[in-house]
C-alpha cells in the first residue's frame, strides 16, 4: 500500500448514521442477474476467507432477490471496500444441494445470499 | 457410567471444578479487547456500558412487530419490504442504537423478515458463525450458536425441527434462510387459529423467541419456549493434542 497512514475506522465513519449496508447504496454499478435468473455458484479460491459457503459451491440456483451493495466479504475481510458488488439471495432446491434428500420433500429450499463474484449465468 | 466410578471411596461425589474452562475465543476476545483498549480505540468504561446495553436486549420487539402484523395488513406489507423501518414502530434502531450511537450490536443494519403462508414455513440458520438480528431478538440462544445446529439445520431441516418438536406434514415446504452476508432474519409465522378477536398484547404473548427464529409455531396458551434437555458428549472432545 502506497499510503503510510490507513485511517482504521474509515468503514465505520463511513456507516454512522447510515448503517451498513446502506452506506454503499448506488456504488456497484448495474447489477448483472435479474430476479429469475438460474445462476452457478462458482468454485472460486478461497485461501484466505470467504463467506460463500462450500456446500453451495458448483449448484444451481434461481435469484430470488437484489438485496444490497457491499465490498464483497472476501474484499472487506482485509479493509478494502473500494469496489463494492451487488449481492443476491439465491434460492435453491434441497434436492440440488444433497441429492439423496428424500423425493417427498422436494420444494423444501435454502436460501442465502453471495456477491456477484460468485455467480454466473447457468 | 455406574456410580461406583463416580463417587469417591466416602460414597460422595468429587467436587465440582471451581472455575470453568476458559475458551481459546474468550482468551483472544479478551487479547483484542485490552489491546483495544491500550490503543485508545474504545475505554473499558465504553466496553462495559456497551456489553451492559446489549444484555438488556430480548426478542419482545420482535414479538411485538410479528402481532402488529397479524392485526394490520398494511403494516405487514412494510415489515415484509422494509424490515428496519418496521423496526421503528417496535422501538428497534437498526441505524442509530443507544448507548454510543455507533454501529448496532449486530453490526450490519439489513432485516428480512420473511412471511410464512399454511404452506411454506421458514426457519434461519447462520452456517457461517452464528449471524443472529440481535438489535430485535437479544442475544442468541446456546443451541443456535452450535456446530450440530447450524450443520445439519440446512441439510436435515425436518428431522431438526422435529427434535424441536415441529413436525411438519410434506405438503408444508421448509424454506431455510442461511444468514451468512449481511442479511438478519426473523421469521413472520402464521397467526394460529384460536386468536380471533385477540388484542395486539394478547397476540405478542404467544410469539416466543423460538417462532421468531422459525423451529416452533405459536400456539394459543404457549407464551414460552419449551425446554430442551442438555445431554452431556457421549465422546467428549479431547484436549492436550
Amino acid at each position: 500500500m502506497s499510503t503510510s497512514k490507513h485511517d482504521r475506522a474509515h468503514h465505520a465513519k463511513k456507516a454512522t448514521g447510515k448503517g451498513d449496508p446502506q452506506c454503499f447504496r448506488g456504488e456497484a454499478g448495474p447489477p448483472k442477474f435479474r430476479v429469475g435468473d438460474r445462476v452457478r455458484i462458482k468454485d472460486l479460491p478461497d485461501i484466505f476467507y470467504t463467506r460463500c459457503q462450500v456446500y453451495t459451491r458448483g449448484a444451481l440456483g434461481t435469484v430470488a432477490a437484489l438485496v444490497y451493495e457491499s465490498p464483497a466479504a472476501e474484499d472487506e475481510a482485509w479493509d478494502n471496500t473500494d469496489k463494492p458488488e451487488w449481492f443476491y439471495s439465491v434460492r435453491f432446491q434441497q434436492k440440488e444441494l444433497w441429492p439423496d434428500y428424500p423425493d417427498l420433500y422436494a420444494n423444501d429450499s435454502v436460501e442465502t445470499e453471495f456477491s456477484e463474484r460468485w455467480l454466473e449465468k447457468a | 457410567m455406574s456410580d461406583k466410578h463416580s463417587k469417591d471411596e466416602h460414597g460422595h461425589r468429587p467436587p465440582a471444578p471451581m472455575v470453568d474452562e476458559v475458551s481459546d475465543f474468550e482468551v483472544l476476545e479478551m487479547a483484542v479487547r485490552e489491546l483495544a483498549i491500550e490503543k485508545g480505540l474504545f475505554s473499558a468504561e465504553d466496553h462495559r456500558r456497551w456489553t451492559e446495553y446489549v444484555h438488556t436486549l430480548g426478542p419482545l420487539p420482535a414479538a411485538r412487530l410479528v402481532a402488529k402484523a397479524w392485526l394490520d395488513p398494511e403494516y405487514k406489507k412494510l415489515a415484509v419490504t422494509d424490515g428496519v423501518k418496521a423496526s421503528l414502530d417496535v422501538g428497534v434502531d437498526w441505524i442509530n442504537s443507544p448507548p454510543t450511537n455507533f454501529g448496532t450490536p449486530s453490526d450490519y443494519c439489513n432485516l428480512r423478515v420473511l412471511e410464512d403462508t399454511p404452506k411454506v414455513k421458514h426457519v434461519v440458520v447462520c452456517t457461517l458463525c452464528s449471524c443472529y438480528p440481535r438489535p430485535i431478538l437479544g442475544q442468541s440462544p446456546e443451541w443456535y450458536r452450535t456446530p450440530n445446529y447450524r450443520r445439519r439445520l440446512v441439510r436435515w431441516p425436518r428431522q431438526v425441527l422435529a427434535e424441536f418438536g415441529l413436525q411438519l406434514p410434506p405438503d408444508v415446504d421448509i424454506r431455510v434462510a442461511d444468514s451468512n452476508q449481511k442479511t438478519r432474519y426473523i421469521v413472520l409465522p402464521v397467526r394460529p387459529a384460536g386468536t380471533e378477536g385477540w388484542t395486539e398484547d394478547q397476540l405478542a404473548e404467544i410469539v416466543t423467541r423460538d417462532c421468531l427464529i422459525g423451529v416452533a409455531v405459536p400456539k394459543p396458551g404457549v407464551t414460552a419456549n419449551a425446554k430442551r434437555p442438555v445431554h452431556p458428549a457421549v465422546h467428549p472432545v479431547q484436549h492436550g493434542h
